[in-house]
């Protein structure tokens, strides 16, 4: 029998320029202190924009990784026989390494990754750009929803480096004067960010089994594509709000249950526009009431990582009660009329959704609810 | 299976350029196999058709492009932005056919048509496709685009 509870998401990671470990990622984010500083990590010379969210001292992404699926396994209580038994969801870059001691590429990353954890069972590789761990935690949460799997980790990693970092300067995309600015008047572009995550999702009975209390439980998600452009977001949302509307559909809530959106706004004059109007389109009038901001604005893009950092810290301000502020915010945009949180933290709700949008008109909606 | 079609066939020499993309061959091939598998069957009409592309190496000779490029303190050209994640080319052909299902990229761990039936499969499953079109590029050993297979895979079909 199907099983048609949410899904228990028992055990979390997370290190980003905010600093390490989920305690780190939710002070900073309530503090709406942006992380974005002169890059160190490489030389810049001769780029637009020169700065990033950068983790001083980081480790490789191989070892970061490592590091990150042993604490959310220890934090989801998984010993070695559970884990022996838990697959291995990974989102990351498809190219060469282009950091020093990078490590091997995907997919013997991947492989590399499940020996050193201890994670026995099958694995899978996302390259679907800022969708990637997103649409790895929605193929997760199916995949336990349709019996085949107890046990999920997904993990995700993009630490900034020099090719991405002068690609995205080469496309103007980076915000020339140093702020990310989601949703609001005179916004510019996004700024990269490291992002390194890992979640453990399992089936409510194997939780139950284990007596292991969920940090939070994955109601719904949703996966759709624009079928627009290939790296331009449709302007109307349409593939957005279907991804939306299919996560409420999974999670058999409506709009009005919605607390909290944590937008994929990357700070980007016309993919917020076009993330307004997805959200006009799936909540209709709710759309003007719930609360909405974008943790890129503290955290940076961490691109292939980003959606699961960011399911984190939705997680995270839900557990404690707060909504993250919108940082940057100038003034509000008549093309995003939403009811962005700025100035100080809200009290948060029970349900939020985490957004993600990427190149290629793809989009992922996925529904948490505190425990 | 709906639909299935190779590149190269009999009589076929390198894809046809595709405007956006340049330097490799990545996406022209993934739109040329794309292009001709749809051409012999359509997605059912009003389905949503997820596309899926498989690629161990991605678009490698752009990525050894702007590697070399950076390396030497050079400035990359802007269509390179676009064409470093392979959602751009699935972009395109999801675009150009009309195809409104999610867009998912991987990078086979396993048997790479296993791996993107695999993921189909759970799309159709789950709700969130309908169809889906799985494109596989094949590699060389130094990462280079040699060849690529399209498969139409609709519900009730089998692979």
């Amino acid at each position: 029998m199907v099983e048609r509870e949410p899904v228990p998401i028992t055990g979390t990671h997370a290190v980003s320029a905010l600093g390490r470990g989920v305690d780190a990622q939710l002070h900073a984010v309530l503090r709406a202190a942006p992380a974005f500083r002169p890059v160190r990590r490489f030389d810049t010379t001769g780029r637009r924009v020169t700065v990033a969210a950068t983790l001083p001292d980081v480790d490789t992404l191989t070892d970061e990784l490592t590091d990150a699926v042993d604490v959310a396994c220890r934090a989801a209580g998984l010993g070695r026989a559970e884990r022996a038994e838990a697959a291995l969801f990974l989102a990351t870059h498809g190219g060469p390494s282009t950091l020093p001691g990078g490590g091997p590429p995907v997919p013997a990353l991947a492989g590399r990754l499940a020996d050193r954890c201890g994670l026995g069972e099958h694995t899978r590789v996302y390259t679907s750009a800022c969708v990637s761990a997103s649409t790895a935690v929605a193929d997760a949460a199916a995949l336990i929803r349709r019996g085949d799997r107890e046990r999920v980790v997904v993990a995700a990693g993009y630490l900034v480096e020099p090719d991405q970092f002068a690609l995205f300067d080469a496309g103007r995309a980076l915000a020339t004067d140093g702020a990310v600015r989601p949703f609001s008047a005179g916004r510019q572009g996004l700024l990269l960010g490291d992002g390194v995550a890992a979640v453990v999702l399992e089936s409510p009975d194997s939780a139950r089994r284990r007596d292991a209390p969920p940090v939070a439980t994955l109601h719904g998600w949703g996966r759709a594509g624009d079928a627009y452009h290939p790296c331009q977001p449709d302007p109307a949302g349409r593939g957005l709000a279907r991804a939306v509307g299919a996560a409420l559909r999974r999670a058999d809530l409506d709009a009005a249950a919605v607390g909290y959106v944590n937008a994929n706004a990357t700070g980007t004059v016309f993919s917020d526009a076009a993330e307004a109007a997805a959200l006009r389109l799936a909540l209709g009038d709710q759309a003007a009431r719930v609360p909405v901001s974008s943790t890129k604005s503290v955290h940076g893009h961490a691109l292939e990582a980003s959606g699961l950092l960011e399911l984190v810290v939705t997680v995270l301000a839900l557990r404690h009660g707060k909504l993250p502020v919108n940082a940057g915010w100038l003034g509000p945009d008549e093309a995003c009329p939403l009811d962005v949180v700025t100035g100080a933290p809200r009290p948060a709700g029970r349900y939020a959704l985490s957004l993600n949008a990427a190149f290629g008109g793809a989009n992922t909606a996925l529904l948490v609810g505190a425990p | 299976m709906l639909a299935e079609a190779y590149w190269p066939e009999p009589g076929d020499g390198p894809p046809p350029p595709l405007p956006g993309f340049v330097h490799s061959p990545f996406a022209p091939l993934v739109a040329a196999v794309a292009g001709r598998c749809l051409r012999r069957r359509t997605p059912p009409p009003g389905s949503r058709c997820a596309v899926v592309l498989v690629s161990a190496a991605g678009d490698r000779p752009s990525a050894d492009h702007v590697r070399a490029t950076v390396d030497a303190g050079g400035r990359v050209g802007p269509l390179f932005f676009f064409q470093s994640v392979p959602n751009s080319v699935a972009g395109h052909v999801a675009a150009r056919w009309g195809l409104d299902g999610p867009v998912v990229c991987l990078s086979p761990t396993g048997n790479p048509r296993a791996d993107a039936v695999a993921e189909a499969e759970l799309l159709l499953y789950d709700g969130d496709a309908d169809a889906a079109l799985l494109v596989l590029v094949e590699h060389a050993p130094d990462g280079a685009p040699t060849g690529a297979v399209a498969v139409l895979l609709g519900e009730g079909t089998s692979p």
